[in-house]
């Protein structure tokens, strides 16, 4: 059974859509990671999976139970972990986790007591007298200690200083390991690629691009620095291939096509090093998004066909032919 | 700012100042809370010397009034000390004074504690010190509002009274006197903001500062002999200025200076102070105690439960003190078309001791309907902070939650009026009076169809329009509160009096209780109730 499927799932507020057709689907044990940037609709899809706000059209379900009409049965086996920490100031650390762990049951209180220790957290502190990313620790600990079969995790570590980032993370490859299904939205590129088996990118509420972290990186251009003993040459044109004079004595080409055209047209040009390196998220991220504002004079040089597509939703391998 | 030789300065002030910024900021804040007083003051206002006119027309009429109510403790109690009751203005006076000078109490602190301890416990007042204003330009901008405040409700009652047929001068003058009270409470409200390490706190202790002086005031007015009491309360003074009987315009030196003295004090204080911080430490680590935890409903009487004391606790004491006094009123010389003239009031056989505790608990009917509007306004609360949306994260189902909440505030309306019919039989009692335990506990119970009729038309509000609900809710029941009297004395059909619901209370234990409208009411208030959770459960959660 798939632990998240959504169909058509729409979302407009009065005249802004927030989420516009998502079909998306993450099966039970995979990890998840949500990219976008702020207000591209992630927190929006999160609440439509939480059944705090309705859909316009369509419909998500977890476990199978539809997210809307049957919300209580869904978050017996779901644990959510907010972008903001909002809980009750008046309560202590410790006093939360019991009173969430009351109404989740199913709470792994032994490991929770080792959470609250790893993220150096005093529960015996109020929440009000907590700094913003001490909250988000609270709420981190309560989410990660049910042992929930799903966890919804938006922009969890926000707040969080690089060494609880790290321990965030750590956990996460633990619920991982443990068959935890997890849904991590994230602006935080080098998170979601540490933990992720699969990514899904959204702009303006439409999914633009899915796939695993592989898969992302195949579609999208290899780069190849080449350096020659003496000035580079002129190469003649290779589809797929974008060429760049960074030096007088270097090229970068951007390869989209197959390699073997490139090892080809370097053939009988004196070499000296040349590297060639897969992108990283945070260029396939920044990829889309550049294209997204204004199509970059480099991609039309190229022959290719516009980044983006304009229906939205199911855009697979389409973009590089 | 006015240094001309700053050209970027005399740019600023073009733009407007920050102080300008930070004082309409806080006006607009407030805007809501404004109104309200200002139409509850101009009504009340409108209504006192109308009515009086309307009831006593000859001066035969009103000399007999006031030999009847010259020695009423138990009105004294409730409305003040009367210097004079033969005439439109001193009988709008003692009304007035009494009433409203209360109401003005509580706006001076709700005023104060709102801009200054509420914005700085969300985080914005250092926003605004983070800027380009200092903490005492940022204070005075805020006092600044508050007085602007002031002077609309001192506008609202002079257009009620002036409307109302009283001279323009008398008017400005009684006004001016009951609105004094305002600044006065708005001093304590920032000493107490300043004190406190958060909002509720500070509330907390702005609610007992009233209580104590309103204390002192019922005291002082009951009891001949404690009369010098008056020149201790903010109260008094107002009592003290004398509007249309005698005016003493010196004693508005008193409220002027405490204000001064107040509003000094609590400069200091803020100017030494860390933002964020009260004089009070914060108790910010606690050992956990897991009582109350085991559901949402447990857990809104966890966070609710200091308040629900502050609010048993001024119900016993109020109603305690109320049946000491019932004891000492008394028909026995009241000749009988006196009595009723005072039915035309609308406060019927007011001069019986049973008559007069079923005319009290009128009143409490209105705290409690304005009670209810603050339960359904705490659970807005939970949505507006977002703190609902990590609860309904969990297994927790929306209705469950809404009814939770629901009922958590019709048991503690229960208990509280209960609580007071058993308070004022226990007043009652130590005096001597003879009323029956169960009638009294009957006159508490007898207060419940109504406020549960609010209760169900707030969750519908919240339900509907959750961004306006507790403005709406609080909105319903004032007009309804006031619809009957404006509604008598404009003359309007009975029909047209009959649709707020006050009008259908039995005065119990006086009259004996209605069952069929007590019935009526449950079931619309059940109805709106079951209305308000299907509609709750198709919305989308709405936060601030």
């Amino acid at each position: 059974m798939d632990a998240i499927r959504t169909s058509d799932l729409t979302k407009h507020y009065s005249a802004t859509v927030a989420l516009e057709g998502l079909d998306l689907t993450v099966r039970e044990g995979e990890v998840y990671g949500y990219l976008g940037p702020n207000g591209a609709g992630k927190t929006t899809t999160i609440r439509l999976l939480l059944g705090l706000h309705r859909p316009t059209r369509g419909s998500a379900e977890l476990f199978g139970l539809d997210a809307w009409a049957n919300p209580v049965e869904a978050h017996q086996r779901v644990a959510y972990v907010a972008g903001e920490p909002f809980l009750w100031p008046a309560m202590t650390g410790a006093e939360t986790f019991e009173f969430m762990a009351r109404l989740h049951g199913g709470t792994d209180r032994a490991y929770r007591d080792s959470l609250v220790e790893r993220f150096e957290l005093d529960p015996r502190k109020k929440i009000r007298a907590l700094s913003k990313g001490n909250r988000q620790k609270v709420q981190l600990i309560a989410a990660l200690s049910t042992r929930a079969d799903l966890l919804l995790l938006d922009e969890p570590t926000s707040g969080l200083d690089p060494l609880m980032e790290m321990v965030f993370r750590e956990c996460a490859n633990e619920a991982k390991g443990r068959g935890q299904t997890i849904f991590l939205s994230s602006h935080i590129l080098s998170e979601v690629e540490a933990v992720c088996d699969r990514v899904g990118i959204l702009r303006a509420g439409r999914l633009v691009d899915q796939g695993t972290l592989a898969e992302l990186r195949h579609l999208s251009a290899h780069t190849v620095d080449v350096s020659f003993a003496g000035p580079a040459p002129a190469l003649a044109p290779i589809p797929g291939v974008e060429v760049e004079h960074p030096a007088p004595d270097a090229l970068r080409l951007e390869v989209s096509a197959n390699m073997e055209r490139v090892v080809e047209a370097l053939a009988g040009h004196p070499v000296v090093t040349l590297t060639s390196r897969e992108p990283s998220l945070e260029e396939i991220f920044l990829h889309h998004y550049a294209t997204a504002s204004a199509p970059s004079p480099d991609e039309t040089a190229g022959g290719e066909a516009a980044a983006v597509p304009e229906d939205g939703g199911r855009h697979t391998a389409t973009r590089h032919t | 700012m006015s240094d001309a030789s700053h050209p970027r300065t005399a740019e600023a002030e073009a733009r407007g100042s920050p102080a300008g910024a930070v004082a309409r900021r806080a006006f607009r804040d407030a805007r809501v809370r404004t109104l309200a007083f200002a139409y509850l003051f101009a009504i009340y206002s409108y209504i006192q010397p109308v009515g009086y006119r309307h009831a006593y027309p000859t001066l035969a009429s009103r000399v007999a009034f006031a030999q009847a109510f010259g020695n009423n403790v138990g009105l004294r109690f409730l409305y003040g000390y009367p210097f004079d009751l033969l005439t439109v203005g001193g009988y709008t006076a003692w009304r007035v004074g009494g009433t409203l000078a209360i109401a003005a109490a509580a706006f001076g602190i709700l005023a104060a504690v709102r801009p200054l301890r509420g914005d700085e416990e969300a985080g914005r007042t250092e926003l605004v010190l983070a800027g380009a204003l200092g903490r005492r330009r940022s204070y005075l901008a805020v006092m600044a509002a508050i007085a602007a405040g002031t002077a609309i409700l001192w506008l609202a009652m002079l257009v009620g009274f002036v409307i109302g047929g009283l001279p323009w001068g008398g008017s400005a003058y009684l006004a001016l006197a009951t609105t004094s009270v305002v600044p006065v409470f708005a001093g304590i409200g920032a000493i107490a903001s300043q004190v406190a390490p958060t909002r509720r706190i500070a509330l907390e202790l702005g609610g007992a500062a009233v209580g104590v002086f309103l204390l002192l005031r019922v005291v002082a007015d009951t009891a001949a002999s404690l009369a010098w009491l008056r020149w201790f309360t903010p109260l008094g003074w107002a009592e003290e200025m004398r509007p249309f009987t005698g005016a003493r315009p010196v004693v508005l030196v008193l409220p002027v200076l405490a204000t001064i003295g107040l509003l000094i004090g609590a400069e200091r204080l803020f100017a030494r102070r860390d933002i964020g911080t009260g004089v009070l430490p914060a108790r910010d680590t606690a050992d956990p105690r897991f009582g109350l935890l085991s559901s949402p409903s447990a857990q809104a009487i966890r966070t609710l439960r200091g308040g629900l004391i502050a609010w048993a606790a001024s119900v016993t004491v109020f109603a305690y003190i109320l049946g000491v006094v019932s004891r000492s009123v008394s028909s026995s010389d009241i000749p009988k078309n006196i009595e009723q003239q005072l039915a035309k009031l609308g406060i019927g056989s007011i001069l019986t001791s049973t008559g007069y505790l079923s005319f009290v608990f009128f009143f409490f009917v209105l705290a409690l309907c304005l009670f209810v509007c603050a339960q359904v306004g705490g659970a807005r609360r939970e949505e507006e902070d977002d703190r609902l949306e990590t609860l309904l994260a969990l297994p927790v189902g929306r209705i469950r939650w809404l009814t939770g909440r629901l009922l958590v505030a019709a048991g503690a309306t229960a208990a509280l009026a209960l609580l007071a019919g058993a308070a004022t039989w226990a007043g009652a009692a130590t005096t001597g009076a003879s009323v029956p335990f169960a009638q009294m506990l009957g006159a508490g119970a007898n207060c419940l169809p109504v406020a549960f009729l609010f209760l169900g038309l707030a969750a519908l509000a919240y339900a509907v329009a959750p961004r306006a609900s507790t403005g709406i809710a609080y909105g319903i029941v004032m007009v309804s509160f006031l619809w009957q009297a404006v509604g008598s004395l404009l003359g309007a059909p009975q029909w047209l009096v009959d649709l707020t619901p006050f009008a259908h209370i039995a005065l119990v234990p006086a009259q004996s209780f209605h069952p069929a409208p007590a019935a009526i009411l449950v079931a619309i208030s059940v109805a709106c109730a079951a209305g308000a959770l299907a509609l709750f459960r198709r919305r989308d959660l709405l936060g601030a």
